[in-house]
């Protein structure tokens, strides 16, 4: 089903664009947003080269230098064994950034199509599907992570997938909002008077249609989702140290935060960055796939 | 409007029974053995079943299910921690108001500054105190509030030494225990407040009676506040219950920080030691409170638009009329 759905979407892609295209023109008058952008591409670039750029090794210790303050050798300083800071926090955009966007892009795959299920369907099919979202959304959304992720035990895989669970409520009722404002649109109409299949007109008429609203959505959620991987490993149950994911060198730095407070700031720090590019980004992708704002 | 009440009120009752199934299975299927946690790695094979059978594991998950669901709704029983033996529904209540206070403040600091600062931003578009106050905003949200907590501690209790950076205090002195966890959980609540508070008095800025207020001499004080305020509370109204609700279940990672004990603290722990009751338990409690929340927010919003609340009183009505039609 869902490979379905990905193969079906990317083909009325490639017709449009031209409003691609349009967008990234819309988006490239944005400066904000363009530089949001640009952070972006270089935080993605050092995290994929860490290993090249990186002047130590993520795990190598050197206890002559521990809690070393920043210098010239040490960038960012070291923390309690000696390991280089700027070295692990490079390094630890790997897990951070590839954590956010496979997370979300696993929950807008699943709420899409249950979205689209209840949004297209309505009726019986709509009831029983949003009933079931409403239980899991009264559950508050880091609690049912913690619950999952403890299910499903620590680790990089299990961590997305817990990620993913407690973003698809959100994803889904965006999308079945905006599949019920377009399904009685007279172009849905028309492809039914025709006999098109009812997979066909929600995978290529209505799902392009409502494609807007969910990169916007899927772009913040990226930076949610950091946030909250962060959050997970910080209190122990997500990435295991000695990875370097940013949250779990903070959960680490916590216990010196009196010998050594620099621990604390550059890691967070990364987190904090990655998160506002991503914002600036979001903002500006809403305006430029606003069509009140086109020309 | 009465009616309305209790239909929401009688459509918590199946949430919170399937909240309950929820959790209760999810947590059968905790890696780790809870006898084994309890009793430790030097128990003997005979000791581990004893403890199995008198924590009901022996049993499959669907009676253990029946049976915890019995307790819970026929017999308002949330049994007590595997690990501690307290009672769970006591702990609960000492808990939970300090969960509540914890999101009170938060939502007081957060509410306080951020709808002046978006006033300011609105009432100064594209002007610098605009500019700022987003810029601001941006930070807020991007910020995660366990890092802020951590620099927050470092700032005010290890350098400055003026707030406590854990533990709890008693009465009106004990409040400042929950300044730094206030603050360091307001940001993104904050942040969110100036944009929604900036955007909706623009909105409202722009309307006929705000330049008829103008033209008859009001003065531009006024104007904001009682003719432009009020009318954009409303938005940022549903905002801070959404907030709210989520401050709730959202502190834990602060409490924990803070080593405030509170329910988020509790819930926690329990993960950590596999204390499954405590988990289902507070996991319950928090989901009632957070619709209770959600409930009383949707009223709120109906006591300020009296346009919402028509809509809420003839909701009855209409779905009656859809059926009939469909």
């Amino acid at each position: 089903m869902a490979s379905v759905t990905m193969t079906k979407t990317a083909s009325p892609k490639v017709k449009r664009q031209s409003e691609f295209a349009r967008v990234m023109k819309q988006l490239s008058k944005n400066k904000i947003a363009m530089a949001g952008l640009v952070i972006l591409i270089i935080e993605c670039l050092l995290a994929a080269l860490a290993p090249l750029i990186m002047p130590y090794g993520y795990a190598e210790m050197d206890l002559t230098q521990t809690f070393a303050t920043p210098s010239l050798t040490h960038l960012f300083g070291c923390d309690d064994m000696g390991r280089d800071i700027f070295s692990r926090v490079l390094y630890g955009g790997r897990f951070s950034i590839s954590i956010g966007i496979l997370a979300v892009l696993i929950s807008v795959v699943i709420g899409m199509i249950i979205g689209a299920l209840a949004g297209y369907f309505g009726g019986m099919t709509d009831n029983i599907l949003m009933r079931f979202l409403d239980i899991v959304q009264a559950i508050p959304g880091m609690l049912l992570m913690i619950v999952i992720s403890a299910v499903l035990g620590p680790g990089f895989v299990n961590t997305i997938i817990a990620l993913s669970v407690s973003n698809i409520p959100g994803m889904a009722r965006m999308l079945r909002a905006q599949m019920m404002k377009e399904r009685d649109n007279e172009y849905i109409e028309a492809a039914q008077s025709i006999n098109c299949s009812k997979m066909r007109i929600i995978v290529s008429h209505l799902l392009p249609n409502c494609l807007s609203p969910i990169i916007v959505q899927a772009t913040m959620g990226v930076a949610q989702t950091i946030t909250m991987a962060a959050s997970l490993s910080f209190i122990g149950l997500g990435v295991q140290p000695p990875a370097p994911e940013w949250g779990a060198m903070l959960s680490a730095a916590r216990s010196f935060i009196r010998q050594a407070p620099h621990l604390v700031i550059f890691p967070g720090l990364a987190i904090a960055i990655t998160v506002l590019a991503l914002n600036l980004l979001g903002d500006g992708l809403r305006d430029a796939l606003d069509p009140k704002l086109k020309n | 409007m009465i009616r309305y009440i209790i239909k929401r009120l009688l459509w918590m009752i199946p949430i919170i029974l399937g909240v309950t199934v929820i959790v209760f299975l999810l947590m059968t299927f905790c890696p780790g053995d809870p006898a084994q946690i309890i009793l430790g790695s030097t128990a003997t094979q005979a000791d581990l079943e004893a403890m199995r059978v008198e924590l009901g594991l022996n049993q499959s998950r669907l009676v253990r299910l029946a049976t915890y669901m019995n307790d819970v709704f026929l017999h308002f029983d949330l049994g007590s921690s595997w690990i501690t033996k307290v009672d769970i529904a006591s702990t609960i209540a000492d808990r939970m108001p300090r969960t509540l206070i914890l999101a009170v403040v938060t939502l007081l600091i957060a509410y306080g500054l951020g709808i002046p600062l978006g006033i300011v931003a609105a009432t100064h578009q594209n002007k610098w105190q605009d500019h700022i106050s987003m810029i601001l905003a941006l930070i807020g949200v991007a910020i995660p509030n366990f890092w802020l907590a951590l620099l927050l501690i470092i700032v005010f209790s290890v350098n400055l030494g003026w707030l406590p950076a854990m533990g709890v205090g008693t009465g009106i002195a004990g409040l400042k225990y929950y300044i730094l966890p206030g603050l360091s959980n307001c940001a993104g609540a904050l942040a969110n407040c100036a944009r929604q508070t900036r955007s909706s008095m623009l909105d409202v800025i722009r309307a006929d009676y705000i330049t008829t207020a103008r033209s008859k001499g009001v003065p531009e004080r006024s104007v904001i506040y009682k003719h432009g305020l009020k009318n954009a509370l409303i938005p940022i109204i549903t905002q801070m219950g959404t907030t709210f609700g989520r401050l709730l279940g959202g502190a834990m990672i602060i409490e924990t920080i803070f080593s405030l004990p509170g329910m988020g603290e509790f819930i926690i722990d329990a993960v950590n030691n596999r204390d499954y009751p405590v988990v289902q338990g507070g996991t319950i409690v928090l989901a009632i409170a957070f619709s209770i929340a959600m409930l009383i927010i949707d009223l709120l919003y109906a006591a300020v638009d009296p346009r919402i609340k028509a809509q809420y009183s003839a909701a009855g009505k209409k779905r009656k009329k859809v059926k009939a039609n469909g």
